[in-house]
């Protein structure tokens, strides 16, 4: 009988309670009928601070200096957001930072849910963003990210091809965290017995790079460089490097007649036929091939290190220098960005002041927080971050070379070039391109194909 | 049967279990190796372990995560069984042309996908001030289609002569389901469980986007969180899935008699 | 007994379903179908984000044109039309062999067969990514038993990708659809099966005149779970192939998922497309039903 009365007692609690629910479910269905965008969204546009009033009046009440972060990797942006705290705390001791760490993806999801509702209170203050996702969160959901221009932070710090991706229409909305700049990583036990050395890959042209490549694959029966398939991030550096991109300023495609584009899908199939380049199944086979010593090295953003230090027993076998350039592509040059992230502030933020000064004065303003950040492999794109000591410090597993000073001097000549709202669409048609380029199709058949793809998709 | 029979539906057996379980023999023998061993395919148990459980200990909020995902599973396992339960025996023991009917619409809920049901759903519980609630994390699984049918389909089976004989000795509708049909259907209950904490167990997107306190956490979000860094300590996140993993596994275990001995039998 | 008075009891009986039914139905009226009523205005608008213009059927016509999608609709009948028999069948015949009392370490293998859909998603991409790697152990036991001269890049290739799908389904799922078989064993009474065996039937004679017509429910209840699983699969093609190679093995749901938020969030859009998929399994279902829910 009791289970009789709590089953009972349950049902009714919840009819009670839902019935309280859809009552106030029913307001926003009503409007949604035909009414025009614009009516509709005012008043979604409208409740949003509304409804954040009484937390950010409680806030503000108790002299409360907390500040909430969503960020991923414990071992890299977590630790950076804590150390900038106790920078801070310094001249703040009231302040305080709760973090909450999300990956990407679901921060993506929440940041869309959140605002296709127009409810924005789950948000924290501050986030990180992909700096591949700015310009889309930005453009989509204006609501969202606060405008940080003459809040106080310096962006003329930064380095330029960084401070592009969150930059929408000259307005600044992100303080740039982690570099993405590309290196080129080679094992010189394996460049040895092909009698090269990494100077013969020092400033090199893909020309160079596919001849010394042959050599090492016949000296050593491994592959230059091993590329995740599907995934053309190789493509995008490649790009990059060169200053072009899959959009024109104007937001529209800039793939059919990319010359650029072209030149580099042709490098990569050559690449890949000559064996110099293998392709792999996932990400963790890509990572595998390098640690495993399957591979003679690899090109991508210099986070990777992280990743390839974790072989311990091939410390002091690696070294590291810039990418080789395309060749036939106006404006190549040796460096390039892959991957990256900049912090944002939202606009449910009950403390924008508070937030704007503590990023200014950590992330924009101090060395001393990039040289604690140093050892979990975060490097600095803030400029007056490169000049000091720490930074010149030799790394025993890159062959005591300092490739933290070499790496914020790559990323000061990485060429800008133009994410586009359509990013993703972009980046996923040319990966379906050079797959099939690769299979055997026709070069300029499958530019046009994805091209169309990303039209169909930017047309609404 | 045949010895040779016999040996071979063994043999069939052994080679599928094996099938089955060597993924996830692998599963925790990469937890016991170091990350670099187990991207390189190392298959043997390694020394290792109790690093990974230090990284994993100082890098997540394991214990919280998990008993908060006990918590959740717990509690909507058991509501969920209760309401389920109850419907579908409703629509079947007193079907008509009208309940079944209701119960084709019914399925049609679980035909869409979340992804298009979700952004609503969001704006329902927010207009209701119940983000961050507990009851918004577990409303949306209560009651499932699933279940429904589940319990739906095999209250089909539950012999009428039984009921009759409850009616006839004065016990009202909601006693023969407690006393009667529950014992009876252990089986089904047992089997509806242990499915539906796996799932409550494993439920990811929902939760994730209606609670956004680092304290809600829960062991599938822990998962994620060792997916996303630069660099991917493989050992450490194979003993985190291997955390992840184990209640279930021990659900089944504990469970599996009570849906796979015929205890209908012995009731009848 | 009056015929009146039955009248009265049936109603009465009549009504207490109602009653048994009435929370259940109404949460799922609350928590999916008005989301659902939502989520069809939604599709017939367009629009950037939150800011949504009317359009009428336009995404209904334009899913037909998107090359991508047709695709995704392609893969995931391929998926279901292989995937689902197999499976069903396997976990019957599972089923049906640990059901016999004569076995030994049942519970054993049992749990052994079970373990594969417990086990976490990240887990199981992980360990599928790596057995079917270019140096992983299937390309390993196939080059050195002489299938293979060298290893086969299983995902990067369209129909092997597509293949590793299924067979991961099969690996996941076949032992949790042997769970709702074995329960449904327990209500069939084993006496049935000894009385079959004294008579001389064979097996496979057992299996398919008493085993399969007695399951139809089970089966039935199954067999729409797996075809409308199916039809929104979603994790395999997320996490095993990411969709690849050039969109060969990507999935309804994943496309829709791509729409909502990898790419500039077009919301309208994705609910079409959605509603073209409950429209689908709808479909399918109400075939299953049909041939399948008949009371005897």
């Amino acid at each position: 009988m009791k289970r009789k009365i709590l089953a009972a007692l349950l049902a009714s609690t919840m009819v009670l309670s839902l019935a309280g629910c859809g009552g106030s479910a029913e307001t926003p269905a009503a409007p949604a009928g035909d009414n025009g965008a614009a009516a509709e969204e005012a008043p979604a546009a409208e409740e949003a601070p509304a409804a954040e009033e009484a937390p950010a009046a409680e806030e503000a009440a108790g002299g409360d200096e907390t500040l909430t972060v969503w960020c991923w990797d414990p071992a890299f942006n977590l630790n950076a957001m804590y150390e900038a705290e106790k920078v801070y705390q310094k001249d703040h001791p009231n302040f305080k930072l709760n973090v909450v760490e999300t990956p990407w993806e679901d921060i993506q999801t929440k940041v869309t849910t959140a605002a296709t509702s127009g409810d924005l209170s789950t948000l924290p203050d501050i986030f990180l963003m992909q700096d591949n996702a700015f310009q889309k969160n930005v453009i989509s959901f204006p609501d969202v990210c606060m405008d940080l221009t003459g809040s106080g932070i310096d962006f003329s710090q930064f380095a330029a091809g960084k401070t592009a991706y969150s930059v929408i229409d000259g307005k600044n909305y992100g303080v740039p965290f982690d570099n993405g700049a590309v290196v080129a990583c080679y094992r010189t036990d394996y460049l040895e017995q092909a009698g090269l050395t990494i100077d013969d890959f020092t400033d090199i042209t893909f020309d160079q790079y596919l001849e010394n490549g042959k050599k090492v694959l016949e000296a050593t029966g491994k592959p230059l460089i091993s590329m995740q398939a599907g995934e053309c991030d190789l493509i995008m550096m490649m790009m990059q490097s060169a200053g072009s991109s899959l959009f024109n300023e104007d937001g529209t495609a800039n793939i059919v007649g990319n010359e650029t584009l072209k030149v580099v899908m042709e490098t990569y199939k050559t690449l890949k036929d000559s064996g110099v380049l293998i392709e792999v199944n996932s990400w963790d086979e890509y990572i595998s091939s390098m640690v495993s010593g399957n591979v003679a090295g690899t090109i991508n953003g210099c986070w990777i290190m992280a990743s390839i230090q974790t072989a311990e027993d091939q410390s002091g076998k690696w070294a590291l220098t810039n990418m080789p350039s395309l060749v036939g592509a106006a404006n190549a040059t040796n460096y390039s960005n892959n991957g990256g992230s900049s912090w944002a502030v939202t606009t449910k933020c009950a403390n924008p002041t508070l937030a704007c000064d503590f990023l200014a004065s950590t992330f924009a303003g101090s060395t001393e927080l990039y040289d604690n950040i140093l050892p979990s492999g975060a490097l600095a794109t803030w400029a007056p971050a490169g000049d000091s000591n720490a930074y010149g410090t030799p790394n025993d597993f890159f062959g005591g070379d300092a490739v933290s000073a070499k790496i914020v001097d790559f990323s000061t000549k990485v060429p800008t070039n133009i994410t586009g709202v359509y990013y993703y669409e972009g980046r996923d048609a040319v990966a379906t391109a050079i797959t099939n380029y690769i299979n055997g199709s026709d070069i300029d058949t499958e530019m046009q194909t994805a091209a169309d793809t990303v039209n169909f998709l930017m047309g609404q | 049967m045949t010895k040779g029979k016999k040996f071979g539906m063994y043999l069939f057996l052994c080679i599928v279990s094996f099938i089955s379980v060597f993924p996830l023999y692998w599963m925790v023998s990469a937890a016991t190796n170091k990350s670099a061993d187990v991207v390189s395919g190392r298959l043997v148990p390694g020394t290792y372990f109790f690093e990974n459980w230090k990284n994993l200990m100082a890098s997540q909020d394991v214990g919280g995560a998990f008993v908060n995902s006990f918590k959740y599973a717990a509690i909507l396992t058991l509501v969920s069984l209760v309401i389920s339960s109850l419907a579908g025996y409703g629509f079947e023991i007193y079907h008509d042309k009208a309940k079944d009917a209701v119960m084709s619409i019914i399925l049609l809920a679980m035909m869409v996908p979340f992804v298009a049901t979700m952004i609503p759903l969001f704006q329902m519980f927010s207009k209701a001030g119940w983000l961050n609630t507990t009851i918004a994390f577990i409303l949306p699984t209560i009651s499932t289609p699933f279940l429904i049918m589940m319990f739906r389909q095999s209250a089909r089976s539950f012999p009428h002569d039984i009921m009759e004989a409850a009616r006839i000795d004065g016990l009202s509708e909601i006693r023969i389901f407690f006393q009667m049909f529950i014992p009876t259907m252990r089986s089904t209950y047992a089997a509806a469980m242990t499915i539906t904490f796996m799932n409550a167990w494993n439920n990811y997107l929902w939760p994730k986007v209606i609670m956004t306190d680092a304290t809600s956490q829960t062991m599938p979000m822990v998962v994620a969180n060792l997916t996303q860094g630069y660099v991917t300590d493989y050992g450490m996140l194979m003993l985190a899935v291997l955390i992840c993993t184990l209640p279930t596994a021990i659900v089944f275990f504990c469970l599996q008699n009570a849906f796979a001995e015929g205890i209908t039998g012995a009731v009848k | 007994m009056s015929k009146q008075k039955k009248m009265t009891l049936s109603r009465k009986h009549n009504l207490t379903g109602w009653v048994f039914l009435a929370p259940g139905a109404f949460l799922i009226l609350m928590m999916s179908f008005v989301p659902m009523v939502q989520a069809l205005l939604l599709s017939f608008k367009t629009g950037v984000g939150a800011a949504m213009r009317s359009c009428g059927i336009t995404n209904y016509v334009r899913m037909f044109q998107d090359a991508v999608f047709v695709q995704s609709i392609k893969n995931t009948f391929f998926y279901l039309i292989i995937q689902v028999p197999i499976m069903l069948i396997f976990a019957l015949v599972l089923a049906s062999i640990l059901n016999n009392r004569n076995l030994r370490f049942k519970g054993l293998f049992r749990t052994m067969i079970f373990l594969p859909c417990a086990t976490s998603l990240v887990a199981y991409a992980v360990i599928f990514r790596s057995l079917f790697a270019n140096n992983g152990i299937i390309n390993l036991l196939l080059v050195n038993l002489g299938i293979l001269d060298q290893p086969y890049s299983f995902l990067t290739h369209m129909w092997s990708a597509r293949i590793v799908i299924i067979i991961a389904l099969l690996w996941r799922w076949t032992g949790y659809n042997m769970v709702f078989y074995l329960s449904g064993l327990q209500n069939i009474e084993y006496s049935v099966y000894e009385a079959a065996k004294i008579d001389g039937a064979s097996a496979m004679q057992t299996f398919f005149k008493i085993t399969v017509p007695l399951l139809k429910p089970t089966i039935l209840l199954t067999a729409i779970m797996s075809t409308n699983g199916t039809l929104q699969l979603f994790d395999e093609s997320v996490n095993l192939t990411d969709g690849g190679p050039a969109n060969a093995s990507i999935t309804m749901s994943h496309y829709i998922y791509n729409i909502s938020f990898k790419y500039v969030p077009n919301f309208g859009y994705a609910a079409a497309m959605s509603f073209l998929i409950l429209v689908l399994v709808a479909i399918l279902a109400f075939l299953q039903m049909k041939v399948g829910d008949k009371r005897d």
